[in-house]
This record gives C-alpha cells, sequence and structure tokens, in this order.
C-alpha cells in the first residue's frame, strides 16, 4: 500500500510539472516541446465530401501563402507550420475539428471554414477559446454575428447586390429592371436586396420571376420578361441556368436585352455553354485573373508556378485569410487575443481579391471588381 | 401574351408527350411503370450530341443512329433487367425496384462519362425567328410541335392499323392468350421497349435541339412530369398520353405566366391530383380503352 501511494504522488508531481510547463509554452518565447521554432496556424476546410474540391483549392492557397513567407525567413525567423484538419462540409464533424484545434495551444489562428454551416458550427468553440477563425468561403449573412472571432475574406451576398444596384441603375441608367432568380434561399436572398435596392436608386422592379435550378426550359419566364419592357436582366443564381437564359433569349425577342450578375456566375463554364450569347454580360466580382493588381498577378504566377493550374477564386479567399492571419502574427506577436484585436483593426490590407479592412462584425469590407465578357473572356472595365 | 405563352406550352406538352407515350406503352402491356425511361430520354439526348459532335455525322444520319442505339439500349435494359424478374413471376414492386436502380445506374454512367456539367447542344439547324404581331415563333418551335404531332399520328396508325399493332394490342389484354393465339408476346415486348425509346430519344434530340443544353441528370424533371403526364392521360392509354402531355405543359405554362412562375411545378402536379380526385383512372382511362 506504501509503495503504491508513493507511486501516485510521484505520477501526480510529474503531471502537474508536465501541465506547469504546458501552460507555460505559448506565452513563453521560447516554447517547448520541438515547437520551438514554428508558429503553428490551423486550416479547417472540408477534404473529403461533396465541397472537396473547394476545400483543397483552399488547402493550396493557404500553403501557397505559407510557403511564400518561409521562402523569406518566416516570421522573426520562426518557421510558419500549417495543422490541416478535414472538416468534410459536415458542421458536426466542423465542431469536433474546432474542438481539436481550439484546444491545442500552440495554433495561434486558423483559417476555415468554408461552407456556412459548418463556420457556423465551430464559430461558438472558437469565440469560447478566443482563437481568430478567418472563413474563406462563407457567405452566409448569419456568419456576421457569429462572434468577435469571426471573420472572412469573402464578403456577404448582400454587399455585392447593392454595389450591382448602384453600378446598374446610377452610372449605366437603367431604369426599368427585370430580376430572375433561383427558387432558394441563396437566389431569394439576391433578388431582395437587388430589388431593395434598384427601387432605393428610384428604378423600377418591372417583373421578378423565379426559376427551378437545373431548369432547361426558359421560354415561359422570358416571355414574360419581354412584355414588361424591361432595360436590363439581373439574374441571381448560377453559370449554368444564365447561360441558357442568354441563350434563350432571343426566343422571346429580347436578344439585345442587357444581363448582369454577381461572381456567382463568374466561370468559364458560363463561356464554354453560352458562347455567343453570353458577350456583353455584365458582373460583380472580387478576384479575376485579367486583374490589373499587382498582387493579385504574383498570386496567379505563383499559384500556377506551385500547383500547375490557375487558381479560382476560393483559392485566392484562402490566400488573404492566410497572410492576414501571418500579417496578425508578425505585428501582434504569438498571442490568440492580440492577434484578434490587430486583425480587428486592419485597413486596407492588399490581398489578391482587393483591398480589404473588417468592419465591427469581422464583415470584410472591399469593393468589388466590374467585369464584362468580351471576345469570350471576362475582362475587368471600369463602366 | 396569351398565345405566345399558348405556343410555348404546346411546344413543352408535345415533349412531355413523346416522353409519356413510353411509360404508357410499357405499362399497358406489362403492368408495369419502366422508371428508368427518363433516363433513357436523356441518353438519347446524349448520343444524340455525341454522334454529331464526336463522330462528325450529318444530322439526318445522327438522329436516325441515336433512335436506333437508344431503342437498342430500351430493349437491353428489358431483357437484362425486367425479363429475369418477369419470368420468375415475381410481383410488380421487384420490377418497379429493379426499374430505380437502372435509373440510378444510367444517371451515375453519364456522369462518369460526360461530366456532371451541362453541354451545350448542336446547332446545326440555324434558328430563325418569325414575327406575327406580338408573336414570336421560330422554325426549331414549328419543328418541334409538327414532329411531336407526326410521330403520335404514326404512332397511332401502327397500332390501329397495322400486324404488330393487333398484336400489342392482344398482347396488352392478356399475354397468355395471346401467346395461345400464335403471338410472339417476348418480341411485342422488345418491340415496345424499343419504340418508346426511340420516341424518348427523338424527345431528347428536340429538348437539346430547342433549349440548348443536355446534362446526366436532365431525365429526372422531364421523365416525372412525362410520368404525371401518363397518369394523367390513363396510364395505359396512347391518347391519353398525348393529352395529358399537351395539358401538363399548357398548364404549367399558363400557371407560371399568369400566377407565378415559382410555382411552376406546383401547376403541374397539382392539376394531377385534381384529375385523380375526379377520375382516378384518369382522362381517358376507360375500361375498354385500346391499350398498347
Amino acid at each position: 500500500m506504501k509503495s503504491l501511494k508513493k507511486i501516485l504522488a510521484a505520477a501526480l508531481t510529474m503531471a502537474l510539472a508536465v501541465s506547469a510547463v504546458g501552460c507555460g509554452a505559448p506565452g513563453g518565447s521560447g516554447g517547448s516541446g520541438g515547437s520551438g521554432d514554428t508558429l503553428k496556424i490551423g486550416l479547417a476546410t472540408p477534404l473529403t465530401g461533396a465541397s472537396a474540391e473547394d476545400g483543397k483549392a483552399i488547402q493550396e492557397g493557404v500553403n501557397l501563402a505559407v510557403k511564400q513567407i518561409n521562402d523569406q525567413g518566416g516570421i522573426d525567423g520562426k518557421t510558419v507550420e500549417v495543422v490541416a484538419e478535414d472538416d468534410k462540409g459536415d458542421p458536426s464533424e466542423a465542431a469536433t475539428v474546432a474542438n481539436k484545434l481550439a484546444q491545442d495551444e500552440s495554433i495561434l489562428a486558423l483559417v476555415g471554414d468554408f461552407n456556412s454551416s459548418c463556420t457556423l458550427a465551430g464559430a461558438p468553440i472558437y469565440n469560447d477559446a478566443g482563437i481568430v477563425q478567418i472563413s474563406p468561403g462563407s457567405s452566409a449573412e448569419a456568419v456576421t454575428d457569429a462572434g468577435d472571432f469571426t471573420f472572412r475574406t469573402i464578403t456577404t451576398d448582400a454587399v455585392q447586390g447593392k454595389y450591382l444596384a448602384k453600378w446598374c441603375v446610377d452610372e449605366l441608367g437603367y431604369k426599368n429592371i427585370a430580376i430572375l432568380f433561383e427558387n432558394d434561399d441563396y437566389g431569394k436572398g439576391l433578388a431582395d436586396v437587388a430589388q431593395r435596392e434598384t427601387e432605393g436608386l428610384g428604378a423600377k422592379v418591372v417583373v421578378r420571376e423565379a426559376y427551378e435550378v437545373n431548369q432547361t426550359d426558359f421560354s415561359t419566364v422570358l416571355t414574360k420578361v419581354a412584355k414588361a419592357k424591361p432595360d436590363v436582366l439581373i439574374i441571381g443564381g448560377l453559370y449554368n441556368e444564365t447561360a441558357l437564359i442568354a441563350k434563350q433569349r432571343s426566343k422571346a425577342g429580347i436578344g439585345e436585352l442587357p444581363i448582369m450578375g454577381v461572381d456567382a456566375i463568374y466561370s468559364d463554364a458560363l463561356i464554354d455553354l453560352g458562347g455567343k450569347a453570353v458577350e456583353g454580360i455584365k458582373l460583380t466580382s472580387y478576384f479575376s485573373d485579367s486583374s490589373e493588381s499587382k498582387v493579385t498577378q504574383d498570386f496567379i504566377k505563383a499559384y500556377t508556378d506551385e500547383y500547375g493550374k490557375a487558381p479560382g477564386t476560393y483559392a485566392a479567399y484562402a490566400y488573404d485569410a492566410a497572410l492576414i492571419i501571418m500579417d496578425g502574427i508578425k505585428n501582434a506577436g504569438a498571442d490568440r487575443a492580440a492577434i484578434r484585436d490587430y486583425i480587428a483593426g486592419l485597413q486596407d490590407f492588399e490581398g489578391a481579391t482587393g483591398t480589404a479592412s473588417f468592419d465591427k462584425n469581422g464583415d470584410v469590407i472591399k469593393e468589388p471588381l466590374r467585369m464584362e465578357i468580351k471576345d469570350g473572356k471576362f475582362t475587368v472595365v471600369d463602366k | 401574351m396569351f398565345t405566345q405563352q399558348l405556343i410555348n406550352g404546346i411546344t413543352v406538352g408535345g415533349i412531355y408527350a413523346l416522353i409519356a407515350l413510353g411509360y404508357t406503352m410499357v405499362y399497358g402491356i406489362l403492368k408495369i411503370v419502366n422508371f428508368a425511361h427518363g433516363d433513357v430520354f436523356m441518353v438519347g439526348s446524349f448520343l444524340g450530341l455525341l454522334f454529331v459532335q464526336n463522330a462528325g455525322m450529318p444530322i439526318y444520319i445522327a438522329y436516325p443512329a441515336a433512335m436506333l442505339v437508344t431503342a437498342a439500349v430500351g430493349v437491353v435494359i428489358e431483357r437484362v433487367c425486367y425479363r429475369p424478374i418477369r419470368i420468375k413471376g415475381t410481383d410488380a414492386l421487384s420490377i418497379l425496384i429493379a426499374a430505380l436502380g437502372v435509373s440510378i445506374f444510367l444517371e451515375n454512367f453519364a456522369q462518369l462519362v460526360w461530366g456532371t456539367g451541362t453541354h451545350a447542344y448542336v446547332q446545326e439547324i440555324k434558328e430563325k425567328n418569325y414575327e406575327f404581331g406580338n408573336i414570336n415563333l421560330s422554325n426549331i418551335q414549328i419543328g418541334v410541335i409538327v414532329l411531336c404531332v407526326l410521330l403520335m399520328a404514326a404512332l397511332y396508325f401502327v397500332v390501329n392499323k397495322t400486324k404488330i399493332g393487333v398484336a400489342m394490342r392482344a398482347t396488352s389484354q392478356s399475354i397468355t392468350s395471346a401467346q395461345l393465339m400464335g403471338i410472339n408476346t417476348e418480341m411485342v415486348i422488345a418491340a415496345t421497349f424499343g419504340v418508346g425509346s426511340a420516341l424518348a430519344c427523338v424527345a431528347g434530340v428536340l429538348v437539346g435541339t430547342y433549349y440548348d443544353a443536355v446534362y446526366p441528370l436532365v431525365g429526372y424533371s422531364y421523365g416525372l412530369k412525362a410520368f404525371a403526364a401518363a397518369i394523367l392521360g390513363g396510364i395505359g392509354s396512347i391518347p391519353g398520353a398525348m393529352l395529358g402531355g399537351f395539358l401538363i405543359g399548357i398548364v404549367e405554362t399558363l400557371g407560371s405566366a399568369y400566377i407565378s412562375a415559382g410555382y411552376k411545378d406546383a401547376f403541374a402536379f397539382g392539376i394531377l391530383i385534381l384529375v385523380l380526385i375526379i377520375r382516378p383512372s384518369g382522362l381517358l382511362g376507360k375500361k375498354h380503352v385500346d391499350k398498347v
């Protein structure tokens, strides 16, 4: 019995000693456990499951940003290391991943999640633990109120809708607006914003109709649009349906009606499918390979050199998120709370997806690019 | 706008009717619902695209070839997936499950071969728009309507005036009696699947040409609407399938035009429910209707 007590006492002492070292590690400049010369940032993204393709692009964007910093000698001589976790695009999995990342005190901040539902599932855990998460892909309205430690490099749908309305009514002078939108939360949200904002600027929405995702026959809605005689057609939906609408509008006798949309239609599939009919479509977007920004062009070049393919939008958002986090570590030190305060006050950060600042809710504020399809290519335009 | 929308409705209705014929013919003979039929329509559409775009055939060879291959696909599906179950004498439910299996197979097969995206269709026929007052009518639209009507008339003639038609009607009344009369019922069943699939292929090519798009899951919504059309007209009845197709096309179009396009599918299936409440056997689903 006596020897057992001794062993127990020894074990307890050991445990205390270990935990004391563990506590001291992140605060102390030296750290411990072999991570002395590295700074860790987390990544929560879907690497398997339905969103895996976007999730992988995000991982590549983050890895590229980290590699570039490390090649320049790291931050204060320390190498940055990415701890990647797979949230599978599943909110319950995202919560598990969040616990794992938040409890690892050596992780200073993280990029993630991608899907809005996952970001919202992880947010309470990250906010309780006091660690910054920057989402590269969640544009849902609800992420705004997710907490002080939740940021994003993608804007809400409302921001783009507002900007599009201003461009359309104030600058292009369209007064009679037609809106077609896909019949789900995303499309309806966008249609609501477009209607509210254009009417606020004195224009009139003369027709507003929904269509189903994957619909092929647009003759009915386009006949209705033609009858209302609008100056412009705003589409709240994705590229496939936009291409078909553009192609079928000539059947309704409105082949010349201008079409406008947001970055949801920014895809080469729009041009492949739409051909000549999509020429002249105007849209807003944050990332474009024809952007004149040097940061964007450098990013595209580096990404293409590294992975042998052109980057997509989400890789660019993720690249920016990682850069912002590392900028935070550099300027505020290896401290979770200090990083949060630094990022919250960040102004005019130059990234691959434009110049970013954050509002008090952690939503990014940046001006979208204006694009038009010219000669079968997305081209940045002034008006 | 009314006339214009009516024409839009007739165009899509004709396509529903062509697909619905396949459902109703198979049901008429075997009393089974071939849920893979919508996907046969999709395969037909892709084959038309494949023969023109990849094989470089002119359309007057490519489209009949696509019809033949699609017909063969229909016959093979029956022979490989339905006949073994049918001969064992298992209930209709097993065949229904088999049909759903074939449907899942075809959709995934198409996604593997052609990818999950939407493809633009062949535009060999140059579209010309004619204006009559307020009405826009294109040569393709006229072609779709005329072709649908012609094919239906031809089918009606075959079923009612030819020897194979008599054999089909006899088989639909009673397979056993037809066999006793010396009719090769297996051949009749194969012919039924073949003709139904070929018509679905025509519908697929028309959808591709007119709306300029095809994707692997396109058969789902068209198949479901056409199935509703077959039920609405009285499943097993050929004139019923035609009437049902046009009716669903017109009702969903006019409903979208004058009430709200967001409820398009609700109009199509709403009229189905309405008719079934009043006439449970469908519009033309009488007891002694000429079944195939």
